[in-house]
């Protein structure tokens, strides 16, 4: 209950004769990583198989370890577990653990087998809420390159799984050739590095840490002690024909650039030292389907009626205004003018005539004022590991569990150590031949997944004390809420922004 | 009475256009926390006079009482709510609300901290539809697009960076930056010399000022030249022009680019007859060259005309088949396009190959005639297992004897006959038959 007169930072008064002050915005410490890059002269032609085979080299020695640990000399019955190599190697009425890929078959799951044995090629598939259904149809296997074995038994309903993860299972085989799972072990976190591993910490001794005190005296000296926030975004949507949130975007970029509210609550826009835009920033809804008609009567060349560039321009000015207040890390989402296919890689600066001037020149060694980045994505910001993506992989998986938790699903993909598990089977990937990068290598402080229903976060902590702070991101054109993250404390606040 | 009352005066009870604080910052160069109060005081002068003459809105930020929020009348909100499971933390919500007068009390009522209060607009009438506002938002395009954003938002108050990084738009030449979509980003050399010398006298006292607003809202957009004796004609062209360019596609921008970066060699002389005024502004814009070619059609009449006409004739054509000529104007362009990974490397490599491994081999050459293999691809149409039938390319030899090349292009071969023949008989590729299709090949790689 607040009446007009308790108002301390007001700005309903005569004007006065003292200037105002300008606030001069934090520095953002940053470097981003290049984990999901691909090659510009990458091939499309080989198959995905390699990529279950790599993520299974790679998750198998950190799984066998915990796996080992819990189960070494397990007695059940008269008899002692005891590892099998390969899933093929299971027999009969013996108590065994054994590592694999989980794969699930379940009821409105596409299939790809099925697609072309009826030869059905369509461009894409129909969008399914969820793949799960509540009955008792679904198929859990666990295979690696030897074979496959059915799953069975109560405990896999209790987890939450998706194909693709990475798992070792105890049981034993029974006379269907089933093999009945009396526990699982996934591989969890992987090792955190510390704070600071990259970029090294500016004030502080160290390598990195030198080169930036030489660089820029004056602005290491600032931002000791100084709050620092960054602001996370996702779901722009800018729309040439839905202007409902428009006002909104506007609000949020005077918000952003610390014109809006009073001289106290500017000072704290001011402590926000990065935008992350985390996908989605430009409408889809404005692309309207090629019907059967206008496919007959194909223009070649350029069509102005098929494209409407007014969203793309609209982001464009949107972004080009706060860029010369913010640096702003750019993610593409589903929606956004990017490859489709996971890792979608940056969205070409030329979309954005404006704004790019703010890039870098290509080959430059600096990250950008504005970085275009890939989806997913890594980097350090303000000396933390962040691990970022526009949200593809989280609605994947979602479609595999029967549960709503989206949070819970960004946990058990680090304890998976797959940032992306469902890849390349529901989720189109590249087929990566030499590498999984959808394997984490190390664990993120920071993990925010963009174009979510709705706003949430938690920290999930893991055996060797690492700590992840867990962020989705709501869509701002339907929640108009950003969130921002204190990178000291990496504490979480909201503003939602609304215009009645 | 103040400047910015009259000019809020003007702007709201004259021409009835609502107001937001960033259009009055912009307007008057002036700091927006400046302006936000000036928006207060106008309001309670105004409506002292006359009541609820002026209706404004307000912006609230602040947190709301927890019970509250749920209940707000937000749709989006409430369907959200019974989704929303214990298993993510509750954080601190601060809330940014654009909130009516009308209103004000009651939103009031549902915070439990209110960290900052102001005026965030002034319309002549009650506003229903804030929305409308974000017209108003869009015609601040206007006064930013006039000046550099670096070093503008240090006089309206915007958070000033120190750090950021720009690509210098200077070292970029003009036809580059003119293809963008934005035909009034391209203005800033000429908006500069004007700038600091209107704004800071205030706008206000004068009265061209308020009409220019006026105007700004009205139509999108404005010549910002209104000072001059000429505005009363340039409004028609500058609305008329401008418009189309920002429609047109791709490849008419180009062009109307490149057309602009090369006048400045006929126009010389009809500029000489100019006053000083339009002299100043010569930086080869879309508008300043409406009105010079205006201006040099009431004196030089057709001929003028006619000869632009043949120029842009000529160099439609010149865009049309003559690419090297277009490549070294469009450089800037090509800069941008090297981060497009695959096209680049294309073209480059395709001559090449063709250059580097010989296409022939000429054994003899006498009595004007020359005989030697060449490389040809032959089509081949075999049956294959499965009983298809099956074209295929393959590369092969064949023995060929045949008169030397005409004389026209005589020179050319004889000169580089002796040395390389690799090259002589690239050389003579292109001359004949294949030079066709290295145009093609140009073409598609240009347009990729």
């Amino acid at each position: 209950m607040v009446s007009l007169n308790d108002v301390s930072g007001s700005l309903l008064h005569k004007p006065t004769d003292s200037a105002h002050s300008v606030g001069t915005r934090t520095d953002s410490q940053y470097k981003p990583l290049t984990t999901f890059n691909l090659s510009h002269q990458r091939s499309y032609q080989q198959q995905y198989g390699d990529m279950y085979f790599l993520r299974l080299t790679k998750i198998k020695p950190a799984v066998e370890e915990v796996a080992a640990a819990a189960w070494e000399r397990t007695v059940i019955g008269d008899e002692t577990a005891k590892q099998v190599e390969r899933v093929l190697d299971v027999r009969q009425g013996e108590l065994c653990w054994v590592v694999g890929t989980v794969y699930m078959n379940l009821q409105n799951k596409p299939n790809i087998l099925e697609d072309v044995s009826k030869d059905r090629w369509i461009s894409k598939p129909d969008p399914v809420h969820k793949y799960f259904k509540e009955d008792e149809t679904e198929e859990i296997m666990l295979e690696d390159d030897s074979g496959r074995v059915r799953l069975v038994g109560d405990i896999l309903h209790k987890i939450g799984l998706s194909t693709g993860c990475i798992m070792a299972v105890m049981g034993t085989e029974n006379s269907n050739g089933e093999l009945e799972v009396i526990d699982v072990k996934f591989p969890d976190l992987p090792p955190q590095p510390e704070r600071w591993a990259l970029s090294g910490q500016p004030g502080t001794q160290g390598n990195g840490v030198k080169k930036v005190k030489d660089e820029d005296q004056e602005m290491s000296g600032q931002t000791g002690g100084k709050k620092k926030k960054v602001a996370i975004v996702s779901g722009l949507a800018f729309s040439g024909s839905d202007a409902s949130y428009a006002l909104e975007l506007e609000l949020l970029l005077e918000f952003l650039l610390g014109e809006v509210l009073s001289p106290d609550a500017q000072s704290e826009l001011s402590e926000i030292s990065r935008l992350i835009v985390a996908g989605d920033s430009i409408s889809g809804s404005d692309v309207k389907p090629v019907t059967e008609e206008e496919k007959k009567n194909k223009k070649y060349g350029y069509d102005a009626s098929a494209y409407n560039a007014v969203p793309s321009q609209l982001f464009d000015e949107f972004l080009a205004e706060i860029l010369a207040s913010i640096p702003v890390t750019l993610l593409p989402g589903p929606q956004d003018p990017a490859n489709s296919s996971y890792p979608q890689q940056p969205i070409h600066p030329a979309m954005f005539p404006n704004a790019r001037e703010y890039t870098n020149p290509p080959g430059s060694k600096e990250p950008g004022w504005l970085d275009i980045v890939t989806n997913p994505w890594e980097g350090e910001i303000d000396g933390w590991r962040a691990l970022g993506t526009g949200g593809q992989n989280v609605d994947d998986v979602y479609k595999y569990v029967n549960s709503e938790d989206r949070l819970g699903m960004m946990e058990a993909m680090c304890r998976w150590r797959c940032c992306a598990p469902t890849a390349p089977d529901t989720l189109w990937s590249y087929p990566f031949q030499d590498d999984d990068p959808f394997v984490l290598k190390d664990c993120p402080h920071l993990y925010f997944v963009g174009c979510q229903p709705e706003f949430g976060t938690k920290v999930v902590s893991g055996p060797a004390g690492q700590s992840v702070r867990l962020i989705t991101v709501p869509s701002f054109s339907a929640t108009k809420e950003i969130v921002l993250v204190d990178t000291e404390t990496l504490e979480v606040t909201k503003v939602k922004i609304t215009a009645a | 009475m103040d400047e910015y009352k009259k000019f809020l005066a003007d702007r709201l009870l004259s021409d009835e256009q609502p107001i937001t604080y960033r259009l009055l910052s912009r307007a008057l160069g002036i700091h927006v926390n400046t302006a936000k109060e000036m928006l207060y005081d106008y309001h309670t002068y105004q409506n002292g006079i006359k009541a609820e003459s002026i209706h404004a809105t307000y912006v609230v930020y602040g947190t709301k009482t927890q019970n509250n929020t749920a209940e707000d009348g937000d749709v989006e909100m409430s369907s959200s709510m019974p989704e929303h499971e214990p298993l993510s933390e509750t954080v601190p919500t601060t809330t940014l609300a654009l909130i009516r007068q009308e209103n004000l009390e009651a939103a009031l009522a549902e915070y439990q901290e209110v960290v900052s209060i102001h005026m965030y607009s002034l319309a002549p009438g009650p506003q229903r539809d804030v929305s409308l506002l974000y017209d108003v938002a869009k015609s601040l395009a206007e006064y930013t697009s006039k000046e550099d954003p670096l070093t503008a938002g240090e006089k309206y108050g915007t958070i000033r960076n120190l750090n950021v990084r720009r690509r210098d738009r200077q070292a970029r030449p003009k036809p580059g930056s003119s293809t963008t979509s934005q035909p009034a980003k391209a203005q800033p050399p000429k908006a500069q010399p004007i700038v600091p010398v209107k704004s800071e006298p205030a706008a206000a006292t004068k009265k061209p000022s308020p009409f220019e607003v006026a105007a700004a809202a009205a139509k999108l957009k404005k010549q910002p030249s209104s000072q001059t004796p000429s505005s009363s004609e340039t409004p028609t062209s500058s609305a008329a022009k401008p418009a189309p360019a920002l429609k047109r596609g791709g490849s008419g921008s180009i062009m109307q680019s490149f057309a602009k970066a090369k006048p400045p060699k006929p126009k010389p002389e009809p500029k000489k007859e100019e006053d000083t005024e339009m002299a100043l502004s010569d930086d080869g814009e879309a508008d300043d060259e409406d009105i010079a070619k205006e201006k040099s059609e009431y004196k030089d009449s057709d001929a003028v005309r006619k000869s632009r006409k043949q120029r842009e004739d000529e160099l439609r054509r010149m865009m049309e088949d003559d690419d090297e000529e277009e490549k070294s104007e469009q450089e800037p362009a090509d800069e941008e396009m090297e981060e497009a990974p695959e096209p680049e490397p294309e073209p480059e490599e395709e001559p090449k190959e063709k250059e580097e491994e010989p296409a022939e081999t000429i054994t003899t050459t006498a009595n004007g005639r020359r005989r030697g293999r060449r490389k040809v691809m032959k089509k081949e149409r075999v049956m294959d297992e499965q009983g298809y039938l099956v074209t295929i390319q393959k590369p092969g030899w064949e023995s060929f004897s045949e008169d030397e090349a005409p004389p026209p292009k005589k020179p050319a071969i004889a000169s580089s006959n002796s040395s390389t023949p690799a090259s002589s008989a690239g050389k003579a590729k292109k001359s004949t038959g294949k030079g066709a299709q290295g145009n093609i090949m140009s073409f598609f790689a240009k347009k990729s």
